[in-house]
């Protein structure tokens, strides 16, 4: 009997031994647990984990008001704008060049990138182990999250300088991760990363004319390769610009500059890569970009920042299309019909930036253009100049200047169509969120500073070299970096 | 064990002396097993019994034999030559024979190398409240009880310090073998001895769950040979321990009319409301027992029914309780015993809103309870300067009593509990121990809002036609809400008890465990607009989908499962030398699949002083123990992995079709797990002078240094949601004290005097390399916090107050000022949220202690408890939450700036939310008489149809001295030290209680 009852426990405490492990496996019920994919194992489940990347670009704090200032603002085709005493928070020290380490737009376009980063991650974790969704999209899908998260490096590379590379979900408790997350790589590093991912999103994803209408928005090969070349263009691979210039294919120059800044001209033939907005009801536009942007005042719909400088009035030659295009001026009459009155507070506004159909509303129609197949034509030719092929060069910047309505270009030695192809940069692109890197790029930001001349500025702007090419680290981060990270020179 | 003391003991010193006959018998005790090592003695002759109980001496028929040992009583017989069987009775309680429970079984209480204090039935039921754990304040040195008096609240229990922040704070209950988290449901007379575990060395074998400690209840059993029916029954009334004078009319409106500067008030009004007297009744509460117990020499058996019923102090506020309980020993066989308990208890409750008597404190004297007119008083005034019925609105504050009134709610529960043990004796050393107990709970309730009437109340005092209650809006609003779980567990476990060659007394457990805590579903529903009568409600045949539902959960709580080994060993060696080592190894289905077992070890070394040789001749000293230990211990309620997909992230990718976005925005620390709580103590035991002098002394060094706290991602992470990580550490560090005085004097007159202490040093000592995410705490809900646990709370206790300093007003304005970082003097709208606050002090106390003494003077006993506690701060809620228009405290009102009395200690009237300030912090130290009670026992005789009878009055919580100004320095709040555990607001103040009460025994 003893025996039996001996037996029996020892056999007992081995059978609870072996299945205690999964007797100990339960699921969880009061919140659908992340570890549960199943519920997005499907295609439209796959798609939602990119459409969430895609949704961050619709963000204030990434692509409105701080972005704005950064990008713009302090670029010398802008100025503050608004009224003098309304700073925007920062918005005047971003147009005097004088903001510090705590500056607040700095820091939400830091912390905003990468919130977006860790949604491509949190994709690029998720779509593998969804196998039952379509092996194709998946794919596709893959492509998009790499070629979003390396656009976030490029804006964060361009402003910050190295960062700290982010390639994986990182663990709170890990001390691996948190030195991952603390620690700036090199310029150089980041520049190769966002080449790794590009060159990946270049083999997975589709050509912009295999998406159907309604996702023309998405990132394409053609997109993919225009990055990589602009990436090349910031590193000077002169050849590498024009190869992978030469593989944007399937994009034209549109005959009519404005009507692209138009809803009816949205992600047309020369669209590469843009934000989408859409004001209609269910609405997803771009928080507060059309009206922090528009006309202040009575007559106004905005909040009248980030005005076009004199500076930039200035660079346009005469007869150019392009300019009317991109600046509403007080007292005339937009392409809708609607007037803009004299009683408006500043004398010029960002007509790119503008809804005609949904003019003051916070959300709207208007997209971002960040890539268009006219700077292919000038990175292309920029590069070929560089390498002494200006012969090859001149047709390619006299494409845009025709389609603005100018003559040919004039000059023809190579130092001249390099200050003409960057000229022409500055009134193709203006307000397009490329002028103050192109500035830093190009090293003309302290001439083109000193000359940014304005009623506020008489004497122009102080671009400091050695500290205004990068913006300053967010102290926060600086902080919680624990002497990983040290600041850019200049903002201690 | 105790066979092997005494035969040895009397091998080695009474030498065999043969003479006369041979006198044969067996001693048995009373369950006639046979009794080993008793001594028998008959004039030179002795010898002791063997394993069987039997022996035989030289002695002629008809000398008297003397049997004795240890934990029985003597006895003294004439021999006899035929086969003698003597009894032996089983003494009353001595030191030797004293146990104690210690998990899975039980250890002689001098055998025993751990911290545990142990309460007697009598010390619980004593103190006449509804929860034991109440009742026990003061008695057990380090262990801190904060009580609330409302009825039906769970008191809150630390044992040895706070060791952790976010992680649950309540000590494991162990309920005849069932852990549990609530003893409302235990009727204190059924309790037969509570435990409390102190140390390491004493819970690891409870391991995940017993970092906080662990209390072990044990329940009453049938005894003796006959029927016993014991019944008790009392009553008493109940009032506050202390009130707040509040300002009258006239004070009042003289202290606005300030305020304002205006005269807006009479300062001669019709109406003094005394809303805090309005608001309360004198509480009564009954408690009825009646029990049937007893044993046969196979079952013995205990069955129980109580009812305790309350109605609180706060108007309508009624709490109900019917206990029953039976508890079954079966002995199957000569080695199988089966015990069976069973315990049902069923509560109706009416609760009522606290947030009561912060309206009570606020609500202006001038507001009459009812109008003239019938209706509800509401704080609007009249060009008259008086309460009106049409006029200007100067508080927000609602009518108390009417809040009461239209507050209708009622609650329903039922708690089931109930086990089964098998103990098998499988050979003689051997036993098998195999138990399982399950719970099962049940609760509804409903609560009625007459939606229109309050508006009314509150918007139409003056019932005119012109104001029209809103189409739109609700009739009515009923929530009903149903609840419910069951829990099981299931211990099997070996006992292997042998001494070997003499001095080796060896006990080894060793058994397996399984815990599931079950899915606590709960569904609530709300509904609108609904037939006014109760009674249909809940219609047959109808469906009621449709707009009227505006709320429907239902939800279902993570099941939580824990599969567990443990093994002990003790050993013992020359009756001296104490050795106990422990081992738990749990599972918890809380963690992730690589980090949910654990492993909980423990040791513990005991060495008895006074056996030794040398402390032979030192008579005064009749005990002597000191002993230590080591153990890690574990905390597994703590804030777990919850991530989820945050949605809602659609985005137009160029066309019309608007595409879902779903992503993840927080961060999953795979290695989340228990919390580990290691702990050194050392202590001492001693009785000294026969044993009338009886101390222990304990000090010891707890450490938590994966304490989990929330953290702030990194940027970079891009993730926003703070998540839980193993970075914090805290330390406890104490010592604790009891003494204890028994004296005799004569057969009519005995008496006690004894105390305790406890000191106790908690802190936050340190983070790992991470940023926390701030957590507010104490919130006043006027946008005030009164706590913060944060990066800058290392180096601080646990439960600190985080605040601005006083600085007194400035006598130029009367306004108050506060010191700023740079020690200057400002006002608050000059103080900066960041950097001007600082850390003043705990909700915690660092020492408590307590006192008692009694007196029995024949058929009189008397007996005196008071506990204290000291180094403990509170926050005056309820005045810092005091607002414009509200009422003000008598001692205010008599003494606050004005231009004409610069050099008053109060400031000015204000009219601002005043910022969290020292200016509210007052001290929580005090000591209260918690119990006074003097019972007398009726002269009858013992064998007469009632067999006793004790007549006792009783007196709880009769004074108190205290710094506090408010109602009550021990304040619960919702029990969670870094939150508003401390902070009086919407608390129920302390009561006085009057008792009178009979127990008669049958």
């Amino acid at each position: 009997m003893k025996k039996i009852y001996i037996a029996a426990f020892v056999f007992s405490t081995f059978f609870f031994a072996g299945c205690a492990d999964d007797y100990l496996d339960v699921d969880q019920t009061e919140s659908i647990s992340t570890k549960d994919t199943e519920l997005f194992n499907n295609d439209a489940g796959a798609t939602t984990f990119v459409t969430a990347i895609y949704n961050k670009f619709l963000n204030w704090d990434m692509t409105s008001f701080g972005w704005i200032g950064l990008s713009s603002i302090t670029s010398d085709d802008a100025d503050k704008g608004s009224s003098p005493g309304d700073t925007g928070t920062d918005k005047d020290v971003l147009d005097a060049l004088t903001y510090d380490a705590s500056n607040p737009s700095a820091e939400s376009t830091f912390t905003a990138n990468y919130a977006g980063i860790n949604r491509c991650n949190q994709a690029l974790n998720i779509i593998p182990q969804l196998d039952k969704a379509d092996p194709v999209l998946r794919t596709r899908l893959i492509g998009e999250a790499k070629f979003l998260r390396a656009f976030m490096y490029f804006t964060l590379v361009k402003c910050y300088g190295g960062v700290p590379i982010i390639d994986h979900l990182p663990n709170p408790s890990s001390e691996a991760d948190r030195i991952m997350l603390s620690t700036r790589k090199s310029s150089a590093e980041v520049y190769a990363y966002i080449e790794n991912d590009l060159n990946d999103a270049i083999a997975a994803l589709p050509l912009k004319s295999q998406y159907s209408s309604s996702e023309k928005a998405r990132a394409s090969k053609g997109a993919a390769y225009a990055l990589l070349a602009k990436v090349n263009l910031y590193q000077k691979n002169w050849q590498k610009v024009i190869d992978n210039c030469n593989l944007v294919t399937g994009y034209s120059i549109v005959p009519d500059y404005a009507s692209m800044f138009q809803l009816a001209g949205e992600n047309g033939p020369e669209s590469i890569f843009e934000i989408n907005g859409v004001g209609a009801v269910p609405i997803k536009g771009i928080e507060g970009y059309s009206n922090t942007q528009g006309a202040r005042g009575a007559g106004g719909w905005g909040w009248g920042f980030n005005t076009p400088s004199e500076s930039l009035v200035n660079a346009y030659e005469a007869g150019d299309k392009r300019k009317n295009a991109t600046i509403i001026f007080a007292g005339t009459t937009l392409y809708d019909g609607r007037f803009v009155p004299l009683t408006v507070e500043n004398p010029r506004y960002n007509y790119k930036a503008y809804s005609s159909t949904f003019t003051d509303a916070w959300e709207t129609d208007t997209n971002i253009k960040y890539l268009r197949y006219a700077e292919v034509l000038l990175m292309k030719a920029e590069a070929l100049n560089e390498l002494g092929q200006t012969y090859e060069a001149i047709p390619l910047l006299n494409q845009i200047r025709n389609r603005a309505g100018l003559a040919n270009t004039v000059f023809s030695s190579q130092s001249d169509i390099r200050m003409a192809i960057w000229r022409e940069r500055r009134v193709e692109m203006a307000f397009e969120h490329d002028r103050f890197f192109d500035l830093v790029r190009t090293g003309q930001a302290k001439a083109a500073f000193a000359a940014d001349i304005s009623p506020s500025f008489p004497n122009g702007k102080t671009f400091t070299e050695g500290k205004n090419e990068l913006f300053p680290i967010p102290a926060t981060f600086i902080r919680q970096a624990g002497g990983l990270s040290q600041q850019n020179p200049g903002y201690n | 064990m105790r066979n092997f003391i005494f035969s040895f003991l009397a091998l080695i010193l009474l030498p065999a002396y043969m003479s006369g006959q041979v006198i044969k018998g067996k001693v048995v005790d009373q369950t006639g097993l046979g009794v080993p090592g008793a001594f028998v003695v008959s004039g030179n002759a002795s010898t002791d019994t063997d394993f069987d109980g039997g022996f035989s001496i030289n002695a002629k028929e008809g000398d008297i034999l003397k049997i004795s040992l240890v934990g029985f009583e003597s006895v003294s017989v004439a021999a006899k030559l035929t086969l003698m069987t003597i009894t032996m009775k089983e003494s009353e309680d001595t030191a030797l024979k004293e146990v104690v429970v210690i998990g899975y079984g039980t250890r002689k209480k001098v055998d025993n190398t751990t911290a545990i204090s142990s309460i007697k039935a009598e010390e619980i039921t004593r103190t006449k409240v509804m929860n034991a754990s109440q009742a026990i304040q003061g008695k057990a040195a380090g262990v801190q009880v904060i009580s609330s008096d409302a009825p039906g609240s769970m008191p809150s229990v630390v044992i040895r310090g706070l060791g952790t922040a976010l992680g649950g704070k309540n000590p494991l209950y162990i309920v005849d073998g069932m852990p549990t988290e609530n003893t409302n449901n235990i009727n204190t007379n059924d309790i037969t001895s509570y435990e409390i575990l102190k140390d390491a060395s004493a819970l690891a074998i409870y391991g995940t769950r017993a970092a906080n400690g662990v209390i072990i209840i044990t329940t009453k059993k049938g005894k003796g040979d006959k029927i016993s029916v014991e019944i008790e029954s009392f009553a008493g009334i109940r009032e506050p321990l202390k009130k707040v004078k509040m300002a009258g009319s006239n004070k009042y409106s003289h202290y606005s009319n300030v305020a304002l500067q205006s005269t807006k008030f009479s300062q001669d009004q019709p109406v003094n409301t005394d809303w805090f007297d309005e608001i309360t009744r004198t509480g009564t509460y009954t408690q009825n027992n009646a029990s049937i117990s007893g044993s046969t020499e196979n079952i013995k058996y205990f069955f129980s029914l109580g009812n305790y019923s309350e109605k609180g102090i706060l108007l309508g506020l009624d709490y109900d309780r019917v206990t029953f309980r039976n508890n079954n020993e079966f002995k199957l066989s000569k080695k199988l015993t089966i015990n069976q308990n069973f315990s049902l208890s069923s509560t109706k409750s009416v609760p009522k809103p606290l947030s009561a008597f912060t309206n009570a404190y606020k609500q202006s004297p001038i507001v009459p309870v009812y109008f003239p007119n019938g209706q509800y008083g509401v704080s609007w005034v009249g060009a008259d300067g008086f309460a009106s019925t049409s006029g200007s609105s100067f508080n927000n504050v609602g009518n108390p009593v009417a809040q009461l009134n239209y507050f209708d709610e009622k609650q329903k529960s039922v708690l089931l509990q109930g086990g089964l043990k098998l103990d098998y004796e499988i050979i003689k050393s051997l036993k098998f121990t195999s138990q399982f107990n399950g719970e099962y709970y049940n609760w509804k309730n409903y609560n009625y809002e007459d939606t229109k009437a309050i508006w009314e109340s509150s918007n139409n005092p003056g019932q005119l036609s012109t104001i029209i209650y809103p189409a739109d809006k609700n009739i009515n609003f009923l929530t009903k809400g149903r609840e419910e779980y069951f829990n099981w567990n299931l211990s099997n476990y070996l006992t292997y008890n042998k001494v070997f060659a003499d001095i080796h007394d060896v006990e080894v457990t060793a058994g397996i465990e399984t815990s599931v805590k079950g899915s606590r579903e709960k569904l609530t529903i709300g509904r609108r607009n609904v037939n006014p009568n109760a009674n249909y409600w809940s219609l047959k045949d109808v469906n009621y989908a449709g707009d009227d539902i505006t709320n429907y959960r239902d939800e279902t709580f993570n099941e939580l499962r824990l599969a567990s080994y443990f093994g002990r060993f003790q050993y013992k060696l020359k009756d001296r030398y104490l050795l106990t080592g422990t081992i738990r190894r749990d599972g918890s289905s809380n963690f992730g699949k690589d980090y949910r077992w654990g492993n909980f070890p423990a040791f513990g070394l005991g060495w008895i002083i006074t056996k030794e040789s040398f402390m032979a001749d030192i008579k005064a000293i009749n005990v002597l123990k000191l002993r230590g230990g080591w153990g890690r211990l574990g905390n597994q309620n703590v804030p777990l992995n919850n991530q989820s997909y945050a949605s809602g992230l659609s985005s137009y990718l160029g066309g019309s079709i608007l595409n879902e976005g779903t992503t993840i925005n927080s961060q999953i620390d795979p290695s989340l797990s228990w919390e580990v709580t290691e702990e050194t103590s050392i202590g001492l035991d001693f009785e000294l002078l026969d044993s009338r002098l009886k101390g222990t002394f304990d000090v010891y060094d707890k450490n938590t240094n994966n304490v989990i706290l929330y953290t702030k991602p990194i940027t970079t992470s891009g993730i926003t949601y703070e998540s839980a990580g193993h970075v914090g550490e805290v330390s406890n560090k104490g010592y604790e004290i009891s003494l204890r005085w028994d004296d005799k004097i004569n057969d009519d007159l005995s008496y006690w005097v004894g105390g305790n202490y406890s000191n106790n040093k908690n802190e936050l000592t340190g983070t790992k390399k991470v940023f926390l995410s701030i957590q507010d705490g104490g919130n006043l809900g006027n946008g005030q916090n009164t706590k913060i646990l944060d990066d800058t709370s290392v180096g601080q206790p646990l439960g600190s107050f985080y605040m601005y300093e006083y600085a007194g007003i400035d006598a130029a304005n009367g306004k108050m000022l506060y010191y700023n970082a740079a020690g200057a003097k400002v006002t608050q709208d000059a103080l900066n949220l960041n950097t001007d606050r600082i850390y003043v002090g705990s909700i915690m106390p660092t020492s408590t202690y307590g006192v008692t003494l009694g007196v029995n003077y024949k058929n009189f006993d008397l007996s005196v408890d008071g506990y204290g506690t000291a180094g403990a701060k509170v926050y005056n809620g309820k005045k810092a939450q005091r607002f414009s228009g509200e009422n003000i405290e008598d001692s205010l009102a008599t003494d606050f700036w004005t231009v004409n009395n610069t050099s008053a200690t109060n400031p000015g009237p204000f009219n601002q939310v005043p910022v969290a300030s020292t200016y509210y912090l007052e001290s929580g130290d005090f000591f209260r008489i918690n119990n006074i009670t003097l019972g007398y026992k009726l002269p009858i005789k013992e064998d007469g149809w009632v067999s006793s009878c004790r007549l006792y009055v009783n007196a709880i919580n009769p004074f108190i001295t205290q710094k506090f100004s408010g109602f009550s320095p021990e304040l619960v709040g919702d029990g969670e030290p870094t939150k508003t555990q401390g902070v009086e607001l919407d608390a129920y103040p302390t009561l006085r209680s009057f008792v009178i009460g009979a127990n008669l025994k049958f």
